[in-house]
């Protein structure tokens, strides 16, 4: 009985040693293959950094030259370049923002299980499954003053005709819905599905206890579902910086000026006016702006996990 | 009393107002698709129409009759080519994507959030980056107009996603019913596949779905960097807007096919991700 | 095809039997009018294959051309078997919306792909891709007699068009003039007039517009008119689309500039006084009867209006009217066709042109091969049949407009267009100033007229501002 008692406590150390030993390496055997099928990005990144230190302009093959810093030089002393940021900027921000709050509401108002609900909650990824180019597209039609059916309706309403997407007024506008359309049901999909991972304890002690829903939703559900709201954001905050499909195919970033984001104006530097250099540089600084937004709410959710873990 | 009668109108007066912004315009979209265009191009628009069938018709046979001559379009091809390519960097995604989610949220090791962002910062490389050069270099490896070079690609958009909703779900799962499993005995392996796996399923099918939504709406890529033959719907849509005009109907009824897949997916996905509720009675 | 059919053709061709009996007695053999098109088709090209070029020298070997889903290539792809049985070669091709096409050829020259031999092409673009050399001067093919046939007849290609393709490459030199590369070879072309709806015009009692102040006038009438219409559909989208149409063929026509050419440097001239007073009355003609949301108007919604009856009239390519006038649109058949000289003190009109080409990638590895399907495509079997039997307009030579089934066809379908073309051909070509800068400075000037319009500045400063920018922008490349 000893020996039996022997070995087994043998056998257990030994899978413990095992186990730790395996505790060491397993992580990287999950994580790697995802990491060594991307790394390969690295090389056509490294290509593109380079070009955004050259001057090179594919109709000027002779004028190509190693010039350092000079096409970010460039573009931090022109107006046209502080344009873009702020446009970026307050795209993102306009999208992000709208598109939490609607989100979040849709999801909890589907949140309980009911035919309709369900029903609801997969008719609502319709507008996401949409290309937004061809959603665009749609939009430009829905708001033609002659064909339109949503020219009409407004016109019907008695609101004067205001332009849409022609008018640099309402051409941000008018961007940031068609944004809302196609994408609000992405954080619905996300928010939705974490209110239903959310624990039922809390919910059932605080109808218990007689707590009024204000507080059940502001102190019980919206911090356990921070995360989730920070994933979706941050999803929804890398999507709109780069936005190019859905402004290039409404206003190919015009009227005027109203519309030259980062990526559209990317692209025209690239494709439209050969200057590899200087679009490269371009979307090195977006992906710079990109990367230090990221880390910003990488951390934050970070923290929110840790402190989960430390009262779970 | 009185109050509870008034909310329940208002979340269905909600209900209604969300669902006429969002569905207004897919109906709009799938009546479009029954019209010809000269009544789409009626001003002012009215939604009595005799409808044909003959967008569909030119869809699916190839032959479109246009105001100038037949056009010949490949529409089946490219449904065929966005279907396989969105599926498989979603497999691909899942594969890799869930267990290295599972490390993340399970092991806290050395570098572990290192790597975590660095396949995060995949997605920050904005196409236009990236796209000359990967063009050569993909020319010269022979990746160039093919499957496979096309669905590595699209892992630079479905594998972020996907490693990070997934992430989000095994933390918020309490690893003591892993504990509890192998403390029977069993390998990590079973405790993976039996009792990790089905706990995240919400968390699997809405990151899956988003994944596959994304791959099968992006257009850049394969545009650059295949030829012909791989052009997804998201190109092959816009065949339709020619030098004689934009055929609304046909783009319309385009519309219409290439969302049935995805809405197939969706309702299929569906039954996972209302599993939720089931969840939070294991939870302490 | 039979002994007896091909002499019939043979006849036809070399004139010694009328269309009428050519048609009478195909038909008594059981010969179809469409299938005695290609039988015409079929000899000519063979009468090309007999010439002193050896068309079979590449027999056996593959070219892949890049083509935009356009009429043009419709009607190529319906003729293509002729090609292929004269020179062996086996032909793939790849066709991409016009929307995306110019980024695929843009990506595959710049990654310089050996997939594509030969792709569509406007002038324009061969300002870019010609100095960046990824393309192959022609001469070389055209001038060679082993390559080129004598049947080819280069020289039937309007001088216009052949001279608006070739540039020499340094900033300021003329189009086509000496030293000029050939980078492409023009294959159907466009150029800009007004396009009226016959209908509303008749109603209103008023005739087509002679020139712009009475275009305006007869604009703002139909705007006035309460039949739900405006008067003169013109582009204004973000991009070098909405300048060189009409607008550009107007400006050339009050004798504006681009660019002045001082000790060999660009200099920006559309800040001139008369520039700022064009654009003032352009800006005020949108304004008054121009569309609503103009600034999103391109190619396709400028038509589209046209042929639903929203608009009285275009001033943009004359193709697009033609387009816009056959099956599938409200104002089919109703659609009128006038040469247009907007400056009252003109004689004639000026039009700018769009010259759809085919060009030659440098990165080729059968560049004969290549050659032999551009000057199959541009020569004249191939464009008579386009323009007879499909929607190859306008053709590029002037032996096709000649063609008696070519003007019946025009004449039973588009009466008007024949006239309006003859009258403006004379001065039509390209007015712009070649420079490698072309995309930017245009790119820049929509974005301007768009700001103009909007009132956010003014039309004098708008464009002082645009000419100092793109002066700066010039200096920066040594232009």
């Amino acid at each position: 009985m000893s020996g039996t008692l022997i070995v087994n406590a043998a056998r257990g150390v030994a899978s413990t040693q095992r186990s730790r030993a395996r505790q060491r390496w397993l992580p990287y055997l999950l994580s790697l293959p995802a990491l060594l099928v991307c790394i390969g990005i690295l090389i056509p990144f490294f290509t593109a950094v380079w070009y955004s230190l050259e001057r090179y302009n594919l109709s000027f093959p002779d004028q190509r030259a190693f010039i350092w810093f000079g096409n970010y030089l460039n573009l931090f002393t022109d107006p046209a370049f502080w344009n873009t940021v702020r446009i970026s900027l307050a795209y993102t921000g306009l999208t992000v923002g709208v598109q939490l709050l609607f989100g979040l509401a849709i999801a909890l108002l589907l949140q309980r299980r009911h035919w309709i609900n369900d029903l609801m909650s997969v008719l609502l990824i319709l507008p996401l499954m949409v290309a937004p180019a061809i959603a665009s597209l749609m939009w430009k039609l829905m708001t033609n003053p002659n064909f339109g059916v949503l020219s009409y309706l407004v016109g019907r309403l008695g609101f004067p005709d205001f332009g849409w997407s022609s008018n640099p007024n309402s051409a941000l506008f008018t961007v940031v819905l068609v944004d809302t359309w196609v994408y609000t049901p992405f954080i619905t999909i996300l928010l939705l599905a974490g209110l239903r991972a959310l624990p039922r304890q809390p919910f059932e002690a605080a109808e218990l206890d007689g707590v009024p829903a204000s507080f059940v939703f502001f102190r019980i559900t919206l911090p356990m579902l921070m995360p989730y709201i920070l994933t979706a954001s941050l999803f929804r905050m890398l999507d709109s910086i780069q936005q190019f499909d859905i402004i290039y195919s409404m206003t190919q970033g015009g009227p005027g000026d109203t519309l030259t984001v980062f990526q559209v104006q990317a692209y025209l530097e690239a494709f439209s006016f050969s200057n590899i250099g200087r679009s490269a540089a371009l979307v090195m600084i977006l992906w710079a702006i990109t990367y230090a937004l990221s880390t910003v709410f990488i951390k934050q959710w970070l923290k929110l996990r840790a402190n989960a873990r430390g009262q779970g | 009393m009185n109050k509870a009668l008034l909310f329940k109108l208002l979340r269905a007066l909600a209900l209604i107002a969300v669902a006429l912004f969002f569905l207004f315009p897919i109906l709009w979209v799938f009546m479009m698709s029954f019209m010809t265009n000269v009544d789409i191009l009626r001003s002012p628009p009215s939604p009595i129409f005799t409808p044909t069938l003959d967008n569909y018709r030119g869809l699916l046979t190839g032959q479109l009759a246009t105001g100038t001559g037949t056009l010949t379009t490949d529409y089946t091809t490219n449904l065929f080519n966005s279907f396989v390519l969105s599926a498989s960097a979603v497999i691909l995604s899942l594969l890799l994507g869930v267990p290295a989610a599972y490390a993340f949220a399970r092991f806290k090791f050395r570098l572990g959030e290192d790597m975590a962002f660095t396949l995060l910062s995949f997605r920050f490389a904005p196409p236009i980056l990236v796209l000359l050069p990967l063009q050569l270099y993909f020319q010269e490896i022979g990746l160039y107009d093919t499957y496979v070079g096309l669905v590595w690609v699209y892992q630079l958009i479905t594998l972020p996603l996907i490693l990070w909703i997934v992430r989000g779900y095994f933390e918020d799962i309490s690893p003591d019913i892993e504990h509890a499993y192998r403390l029977d005995g069993h390998s990590w392996l079973k405790t993976f596949l039996k009792i990790a796996i089905p706990l995240a399923r919400p968390g699997i099918a809405a990151a899956g779905l988003l994944a596959f939504i994304f791959a099968w709406n992006n257009f850049v890529f394969a545009l650059i960097l295949g030829s012909s033959a791989v052009q997804p719907v998201t190109v092959g849509a816009l065949a339709f807007v020619t030098a004689s005009g934009i055929q609304y109907g046909v783009i319309a009824a385009a519309l219409v096919l290439s969302v049935v897949p995805t809405l197939t997916l969706a309702l299929y996905a569906q039954r996972y991700l209302v599993e939720g509720l089931s969840l939070g009675a294991v939870k302490g | 095809m039979s002994m007896k059919q091909k002499d019939l053709a043979k006849a036809y061709l070399a004139n010694q039997i009328g269309r009428r009996e050519f048609l009478a007695r195909t038909a008594s053999l059981g010969v179809s009018a469409g299938a005695a098109g290609v039988l015409l088709n079929a000899v000519a090209t063979e009468a090309l294959a007999a010439g002193s070029v050896d068309f079979q020298k590449h027999k056996g070997k593959a070219i892949k051309l890049l083509l935009n889903k356009h009429p043009y290539v419709d009607a190529m792809i319906k003729n293509i078997e002729n090609f292929k049985a004269m020179t062996g070669l086996a032909v793939t091709y790849d066709i991409f919306p016009e929307d995306v096409y110019f980024d695929k050829v843009t990506a595959a020259l710049a990654a310089k792909s050996t997939q594509y031999d030969a792709f569509m092409t406007g002038a324009y673009q061969t300002w870019k891709y010609g100095p960046a050399r990824q393309i192959v001067d022609l001469n070389q093919f055209i001038k060679d007699p082993k390559l080129t046939a004598d049947e080819y007849d280069w020289n039937g290609i309007f001088p216009s068009l052949r001279e608006s393709t070739a540039w020499d490459g340094k900033a300021g030199s003329k189009l086509g003039g000496p030293g000029a590369k050939q980078w492409a070879v023009p294959w159907g072309f466009e150029l800009n007039s007004v396009t009226y709806n016959r209908k509303v015009f008749d109603d209103l009692k008023i005739t087509p517009p002679e020139n712009l102040p009475d275009l305006i006038e007869k604009a703002k009438k139909i705007n006035g008119s309460g039949k739900g219409m405006y008067g003169v559909g013109v582009r204004g989208s973000r991009s070098w689309a909405t300048i060189h149409p009409g607008f550009l063929s107007a400006y050339a026509n009050y004798g504006e500039k681009d660019f002045d050419v001082q000790e060999g440097k660009l200099k920006p001239a559309m800040n001139s006084a008369g520039s700022k007073a064009f654009h003032k009355m352009w800006v005020d003609m949108i304004k008054q009867a121009g569309p609503k949301n103009w600034s999103n108007y391109t190619w396709y919604e400028v038509g589209t209006d046209l042929g639903a009856g929203k608009s009285g009239m275009i001033f943009d390519a004359d193709i697009l009217g033609y387009f816009m006038n056959g099956a599938g649109n409200k104002e089919a058949g109703n659609l009128g066709f006038q040469a247009f000289a907007p400056n009252p003190k003109a004689q004639n009109a000026t039009p700018n042109v769009w010259i759809w080409s085919l060009a030659m990638s440098e990165f080729s590895k059968n560049k004969e091969a290549a050659w032999f399907f551009i000057q199959w495509a541009t020569g004249t079997p191939n464009t008579t049949f386009g323009a007879t039997q499909a929607d190859l307009v306008n053709p590029v030579r002037k032996v096709v407009w000649d063609n008696p089934d070519f003007q019946a066809r025009l004449e039973k379908s588009y009466p008007g267009y024949l006239k309006q073309f003859q009258a403006s051909i004379m001065n039509s070509r390209i007015y712009f100033t070649p420079q490698q800068l072309f995309p930017d400075f245009t790119t820049e000037w929509a974005a301007m007229l768009q700001q103009m319009h909007a009132g956010q500045v003014p039309v004098d400063e708008g464009l002082d501002k645009l000419a100092e920018g793109l002066e700066r922008k010039l200096r920066a490349v040594g232009l």
